[in-house]
């Protein structure tokens, strides 16, 4: 009667090689989803890094730009296409003063808003991005738990 | 399962155990010795590198945008000697592209890395961008060439440039006196000198960050952006500028002076609208600072170098004298052509004596004795305290590096005598510079507020535009003293019909003559000429203010800076928008624009 309630050796082997064989299939995934994410996450680095040395590059780009624009728009240069086209400063006899009703005259240059306006600065790399499986649980537990604002019935 | 299986599967548990568990002893070992520390430490510094940033110098803009001073790339080429296969080609390029010495680069780049242990070597700096193209022209076509059979293709491996930012001022010398230079060619411990380069040196610089660049991109981590150093936007109009300064040379050349200054002041918020100063440097070219200004000269002689004004400080004796009620406009002196104080007798500039003056005539013929008269009149007290309240006895501490003054004698000085309270009145025997003129004179022009002279109107800070409030210093004289003195100098000049009046403008002047002291005493021969003036006489705009220094056509300010002011003015109500009396008049009642 004992024999006849045994596993068949051959199963337990089979049990035991596909119990193997599963913690085998389960390390090869985990490894491999290692892989792919700390590939991704590479490759997003290298592209930052890239992303950084080309903004530091517009920016030098936009300083040669404004300079060129300086020097073609520079005095000097003005004065030689001036006298290049035969012209010459009015006198005070030949202008014209016309007067504009309601006109307000432009002040002077803005390079940048007031400090009233608040800019809010996006950081490059969000925390969605840095932060571990672990921690993305724990602040999401930590908003589950604050209560939830109260809403007051509207009243018709 | 058999026992034989059982005892096989044993022992292979056995020996992957024993074997894990070696690994694993071993791993811990490793990490835990001395030496793996040190292995481990030395490893971080494979892991990145630390640089310091520094952030681009601020930019400086005129009144209307308009850039005087900005950063353009420029390079640093260099060896780097590891990636070095061919020193021949990398030379001949160098040395043909640069304009190297082709040995000393060959020299440079046959250097070996192991024995020497100089891995970079830097081989020009400040290398234009065009050079630079060139070089990669070359390089990539070297590239793009194909070898046939056993040819060695040339390539310029292991010849780098970085790039970095360079000061630049695309104006020139243009208003090089105000902005000072930077001496970029010291890339780390570059400083401004004079001007605002070196007022706002630190602002301009920004704050350089050190900062650690992983490799490792699995380390990445955000590198903060280094904010630029502060923008700065001045008072100062680029066109007027240069015609101020074009004027100034004009008219040092017409009237045979050593150098001369303009200075051009708005007074009701003291910004300067323009000043013009001779030498001026090419602040591009900074090296030539040495020869262009030889010891003593200032770089800016507007704010650095004082003189002996002459009878453009009348105005101030004058507002003083009405101010604190000792005259007024209408009150009579008998001018007799000498005043004696102190043992000494003060003479008018033609010896002569002119009778019966009121005040306004008292200015209009420059009497040096009724000056005397009105300082003595005054007394040593009041007089010195609206001197010191005018801000004479300080600097104005105006918004440019290099600012200096001469300290005011006073009475109880040791070097106070009693003849000073009346040469003092007339503009002998006190030295100012030109922008403690313009401050002062300025409050007349500006119903009693004294303003500080500024050059800066706003800043950029970190992304944000702050504007810069004008500052009021004091308020010297009453407003009503002030309205009654420009009046008075506005008929003082149409009166004698001044050669400095403007045609369709009312404005108020007095010319000044100022001797100059020498080891043997005053020397008439050899002046100092000015006009201050400022207009339109019933809502000023303007203050200008011109010094001749020794001009050689004549000595009288009357005759040399007075016409200046004439052509200045008619040139300046142009580009400042400011239409004729008769025209603003008319529009006066209504809010308009011109």
């Amino acid at each position: 009667m004992l024999q006849a309630y045994k596993q068949a050796p051959w199963r337990t082997q089979v049990q035991w090689v596909g119990i193997f064989l599963l913690v085998v299939v389960a390390l090869a995934t985990v490894a491999g989803l290692y892989l792919f994410i700390s590939g991704r996450s590479a490759a997003t680095g290298r592209r930052i890094q890239n992303l950084e040395s080309e903004l530091v590059a517009l920016h030098r780009q936009n300083n040669d730009l404004e300079t060129l624009l300086g020097e073609i728009r520079s005095e000097r240069a003005l004065s030689e296409r001036i006298d290049s086209m035969n012209m010459r400063p009015l006198t005070p006899n030949e202008a014209l003063y016309l007067e504009v009703p309601g006109y307000v005259p432009a002040e002077g240059p803005s390079f940048a808003p007031p400090p009233s306006v608040i800019e809010k600065r996006t950081p490059v790399l969000l925390p969605e991005f840095t932060s571990t499986f672990l921690e993305w649980i724990s602040s999401k537990l930590q908003e589950g738990l604050k209560s939830p604002t109260p809403t007051s019935e509207v009243l018709p | 399962m058999s026992e034989n299986i059982k005892t096989r599967f044993l022992i292979i548990c056995v020996i992957c155990s024993a074997v894990a568990g070696i690994v694993a002893f071993q791993m811990i070992r490793l990490q835990s010795t001395e030496s793996a520390k040190a292995l481990l430490a030395a490893s971080e510094n494979y892991q990145g590198e630390s640089r310091v940033i520094y952030p681009d110098r601020g930019n400086i803009y005129d009144s209307k945008g308009r850039l005087l001073a900005g950063n353009e790339t420029s390079y640093e080429v260099a060896l780097d000697l590891p990636s070095i296969s061919q020193p021949e080609t990398v030379a001949s390029i160098a040395s043909s592209v640069l304009g190297l010495d082709y040995a000393q680069v060959l020299g440079y780049a046959k250097m070996n890395p192991s024995e020497t242990g100089l891995y970079y070597q830097v081989l020009d700096n400040f290398v234009s961008q065009d050079k630079i193209i060139e070089l990669e022209t070359i390089k990539e076509d070297y590239r793009s060439r194909t070898a046939k059979g056993n040819e060695v293709l040339p390539n310029i491996d292991g010849l780098v440039w970085k790039a970095y930012s360079q000061r630049t001022y695309p104006e020139g010398t243009l208003a090089s006196n105000i902005l000072g230079f930077y001496n970029y060619l010291d890339r780390t411990g570059g400083t401004g000198f004079f001007g605002l380069e070196e007022a706002y040196n630190s602002q301009l610089a920004g704050t350089p960050r050190e900062v650690f660049y992983v490799y490792d991109p699995q380390r990445l981590s955000t590198v903060d952006e280094v904010p630029p150093g502060v923008t700065l936007i001045l008072t100062l109009d680029r066109e007027i500028q240069a015609m101020t300064e074009k004027q100034l040379d004009d008219a040092i050349a017409w009237s045979g002076a050593e150098g001369g200054t303009i200075v051009v002041y708005d007074p009701e918020d003291g910004g300067v609208i323009s000043m013009a100063t001779t030498p001026r440097l090419d602040p591009n070219n900074y090296w030539e600072y040495g020869d262009l200004f030889p010891n003593p000269m200032p770089y800016n002689s507007a704010i650095s170098k004082t003189y002996e004004p002459g009878s453009v400080f009348k105005v101030l004796t004058m507002a003083a004298a009405l101010d604190s009620g000792t005259v007024e406009r209408d009150s009579r002196f008998q001018d007799t052509g000498s005043f004696n104080i102190g043992g000494t007798t003060i003479y008018n500039w033609n010896m002569g004596g002119w009778g019966d003056v009121d005040m306004t005539e008292c200015m209009q013929y420059s009497l040096n004795v009724c000056m005397s008269y009105l300082a003595t009149e005054m007394g040593p007290d009041i007089f010195y305290s609206y001197l010191k309240n005018f801000g004479l006895d300080r600097k104005t501490g105006i918004d440019l590096g290099g600012e200096s003054n001469w300290p005011m004698k006073l009475p109880g000085d040791n070097q106070w005598y009693e003849v000073d309270l009346a040469t003092n009145s007339f503009g002998q025997g006190i030295s100012l510079t030109p922008i403690q003129m313009v401050m002062s004179i300025g409050s007349v022009a500006n119903d009693g507020r004294m303003m500080a002279p500024h050059l800066v109107k706003a800043m950029v800070i970190d992304g944000q535009q702050y504007d810069v409030d004008p500052v009021v210093v004091g308020t010297p004289i009453k407003a009503e003293t002030a309205r009654t003195l420009t009046d008075m100098l506005v008929n003082s000049l149409e009166n004698e019909a001044s050669v400095a009046l403007v045609d369709g403008y009312s404005v108020a002047g007095k010319t000044g003559t100022g001797e100059i002291a020498t080891p043997y005493g005053y020397s008439s021969s050899e002046t100092n000429a000015s006009f201050v003036g400022w207009g339109p006489a019933e809502d000023p705009k303007f203050l200008v203010y011109i010094w001749l220094e020794k001009p050689s056509i004549s000595q009288w300010g009357s005759e040399t800076a007075a016409p200046v002011f004439s052509e200045f003015v008619s040139k300046l109500v142009v580009l400042m928008d400011i239409p004729p009396d008769n025209v603003r008049m008319a529009g006066s009642n209504t809010t308009s624009g011109q």
